[in-house]
C-alpha cells in the first residue's frame, strides 16, 4: 500500500514538475484522438448521406388505365407482404397528373405537349421503397406474377437500375475509402504516440539511470511512467469527449438542414455510442501508450 | 569485506580493461584505488555495484558472491553499497530532501523512518538547512554532499566513491574527502577511486595502483606512485 501511494506521489510530481512535457504529450494525445474522431465523424456523415440517397430511390409501378381498385389494393397488399419492401405509396392518376404539372410548371413546352395529348395520360401507380437498393430487382421480378402482370403497364426500374448499381458501387468504394483512411490515420496516430512517449522517456533517461543506481527495482521506476501514460490517456479522452460532444451538438442542426434528414444526429450517434467510442478510444490510447512506455523505458533500465 | 579474485574484464572486441585483478579489502578500511585515465579503476568500481560484470574471476562482497548476480538482485546489492559519483547523479526535479529520501523510498522504508533519518544524514553532511533546494540551486560541493548523504542513508557497510572530487575545486575536494574520512571513522569501509595525487598523498591510507588494467602496487599508508 505504501509503495502504491509512493508511485502515485511520484506520478503526480512528475506530471507537475515536467508540466511542459506533460502538456505537450497531452496535446499530442488529444490531436491523435481528434484525428480518430474526425475520421469517425466523416464516416458517420458519409454513411448517413449514402442512406439518405438510398432512401430517395423508389420504383414506380404503373397500372394499366382502368385497373380495378381491388386489383391495385391486392398489388399493394402483396408488395407490403414482401420482406424486402419498406413502404408502398399509392398515387392516383389525378395525383400523378398534378405532380407532373407541378414538376414542369416552369416548362411551357412540356405543358403544351400535355395539352396536345389531351385528358390524363397517367394511370394509377404505386411507389415502392425497398429496404435495400439491392432488393429492387427481386421486387420487380416478384410483381411479374401471372396474377398481376396483365394489370402492370410498366415499371420505371430500368432507368433506376443503372443509378442504383452506380450508387451501390460508389457507396461501396466510399466505405472502403473510409476504412483505408481510418487505417492510415490510425497508423499515423500510433507512430505519433510512439514517438511522443519515446521523447518523454528520453528526457527522463538520466533520472531512470540514477534511480537504478540507487537501488530502485525496475517496476518501481516503470510504474509512475505507466500511470502517467494512463492518466494522460484518460485526460486526453475526457478533453476529446467534451470537444466532440460540443461540436456535434453545434453541427447537428446545420447538418440536418443540409441533408434534409431528421435522423442524421451526430450528437445522438456519439451520445448513444459514448461508452463504445470514448471508452474504446481511452482503452486503445492507454494500451498503446503503456506498451510504448514499456518498450521505450526498457533500454534505459539496463544499468 | 570485499574480495576480488583473478578478475578479468574484456570489452568486446579486444579491450582488456582489467587483467587478473585480485585484492581484499578488510571491514572498516579506507582504500584509494588510483590510476591514470583508462587504467581500469572506474571499471573496477562499476564491478562493485554491478553496473558491469566481470568476464572471469570472482567478486565477493560481505558473504555474497556477486560475480554472476541475477538482475533482480542488483537493487538489493545497491541498497547495501553507497555509491558516490563524480557527476553527483542527482535527480534534477527532486529537492535535496527528496533525493536522499528517494534511496529509502525505493527500498520500501516507512515514512516515519524516512522523516527521522533523512534530516539526520543531511545534518551530518552539512546540508541541514538546504532540504528544499533543487540540485541546480546548489554549488558543486553541496551537490556532492547530497550524493554522499544519499549514499549514507541506508547506513551501508561500504561506500564506493568514484572520482568524487573530479568536478570540484581544491578546497571543496578537501572538504569532501574529510567527510569521507569521518564516515570511515564511524566504521564504514570506503573505496575511493581517484587520480588526484594531492588527495591520495594527504590521506596516508592504503593505496592500490592500477595501470593498464593490472594492479601494480598495493601499499598500506601509500602514496600516489604514477608519474
Amino acid at each position: 500500500m505504501r509503495t502504491i501511494l509512493r508511485v502515485i506521489k511520484f506520478t503526480g510530481q512528475s506530471l507537475w514538475r515536467n508540466a511542459w512535457l506533460s502538456l505537450i504529450t497531452l496535446t499530442i494525445f488529444v490531436l491523435t484522438l481528434m484525428t480518430v474522431n474526425a475520421v469517425l465523424l466523416v464516416n458517420v456523415v458519409t454513411s448517413s448521406a449514402i442512406k439518405a440517397v438510398q432512401n430517395e430511390v423508389q420504383v414506380a409501378v404503373y397500372f394499366v388505365p382502368g385497373t380495378s381498385e381491388a386489383t391495385e389494393k391486392a398489388v399493394r397488399g402483396y408488395l407490403l407482404g414482401l420482406s424486402q419492401v419498406k413502404t408502398v405509396e399509392v398515387i392516383t392518376a389525378e395525383q400523378a397528373l398534378q405532380n407532373f404539372k407541378d414538376k414542369n410548371a416552369g416548362d411551357p413546352t412540356v405543358l403544351a405537349a400535355l395539352d396536345e395529348v389531351g385528358g390524363n395520360p397517367f394511370g394509377d401507380a404505386v411507389v415502392v421503397s425497398a429496404k435495400s437498393p439491392d432488393d429492387f430487382a427481386f421486387i420487380i421480378e416478384a410483381i411479374k406474377t401471372p396474377e398481376f402482370a396483365p394489370s402492370i403497364k410498366q415499371t420505371d426500374y430500368t432507368d433506376y437500375q443503372v443509378v442504383i448499381e452506380k450508387l451501390t458501387s460508389f457507396t461501396d468504394k466510399l466505405r472502403l475509402a473510409g476504412l483505408v483512411l481510418a487505417g492510415f490515420f490510425g497508423l499515423i496516430s500510433m507512430l505519433i504516440i510512439f514517438n511522443a512517449i519515446r521523447i518523454a522517456i528520453y528526457v527522463h533517461r538520466d533520472e531512470i539511470t540514477i534511480m537504478k543506481l540507487v537501488g530502485a527495482q525496475d517496476w518501481f521506476i516503470r510504474a509512475p511512467f505507466l500511470l502517467e501514460a494512463v492518466l494522460l490517456s484518460l485526460l486526453a479522452t475526457i478533453i476529446m469527449t467534451g470537444v466532440v460532444l460540443a461540436s456535434t451538438k453545434a453541427l447537428d442542426v446545420p447538418l440536418m438542414q443540409y441533408f434534409g434528414q431528421a435522423n442524421l444526429s451526430l450528437w445522438g450517434y456519439f451520445t448513444s455510442n459514448a461508452l463504445v467510442i470514448f471508452g474504446g478510444e481511452f482503452v486503445g490510447l492507454a494500451v498503446l501508450s503503456v506498451l510504448t512506455t514499456v518498450f521505450a523505458i526498457r533500454k534505459h533500465l539496463r544499468v | 569485506m570485499i574480495r576480488f579474485t583473478n578478475i578479468n574484464k574484456v570489452y568486446k572486441p579486444t579491450t582488456h580493461a582489467l587483467v587478473g585483478v585480485s585484492f581484499h579489502v578488510k571491514p572498516g578500511e579506507f582504500v584509494s584505488i588510483v590510476g591514470s585515465s583508462g587504467s581500469g579503476k572506474s571499471t573496477l568500481a562499476k564491478l562493485l555495484f554491478a553496473e558491469e560484470r566481470p568476464t572471469s574471476g570472482k567478486i565477493v562482497v560481505g558473504d555474497w558472491d556477486i560475480t554472476q548476480i541475477h538482475r533482480s538482485e542488483i537493487p538489493t546489492l545497491r541498497r547495501q553499497i553507497g555509491v558516490v559519483f563524480q557527476d553527483f547523479k542527482l535527480l534534477g526535479r527532486k529537492t535535496v530532501y527528496e533525493n536522499v529520501a528517494f534511496a529509502l523510498e525505493v527500498a520500501g522504508a516507512a515514512n516515519a523512518r524516512i522523516k527521522e533519518v533523512v534530516p539526520q544524514v543531511l545534518k551530518i553532511v552539512g546540508l541541514g538547512d538546504k532540504h528544499g533546494r533543487y540540485p541546480n540551486q546548489l554549488s558543486g560541493g553541496e551537490q556532492q554532499r547530497v550524493s554522499i548523504a544519499r549514499a549514507l542513508v541506508h547506513r551501508p557497510k561500504i561506500i564506493v566513491a568514484d572520482e568524487p572530487t573530479g568536478n570540484l575545486d581544491t578546497v571543496t575536494s578537501r572538504e569532501i574527502i574529510e567527510l569521507l574520512k569521518k564516515i570511515n571513522e564511524f566504521g564504514t569501509t570506503v573505496v575511493l577511486v581517484t587520480h588526484d595525487r594531492d588527495i591520495v598523498n594527504a590521506l596516508k591510507k592504503r593505496v592500490l595502483t592500477i595501470n593498464n588494467g593490472k594492479i601494480v602496487s598495493d601499499v598500506e599508508h601509500g602514496k600516489y606512485m604514477l608519474g
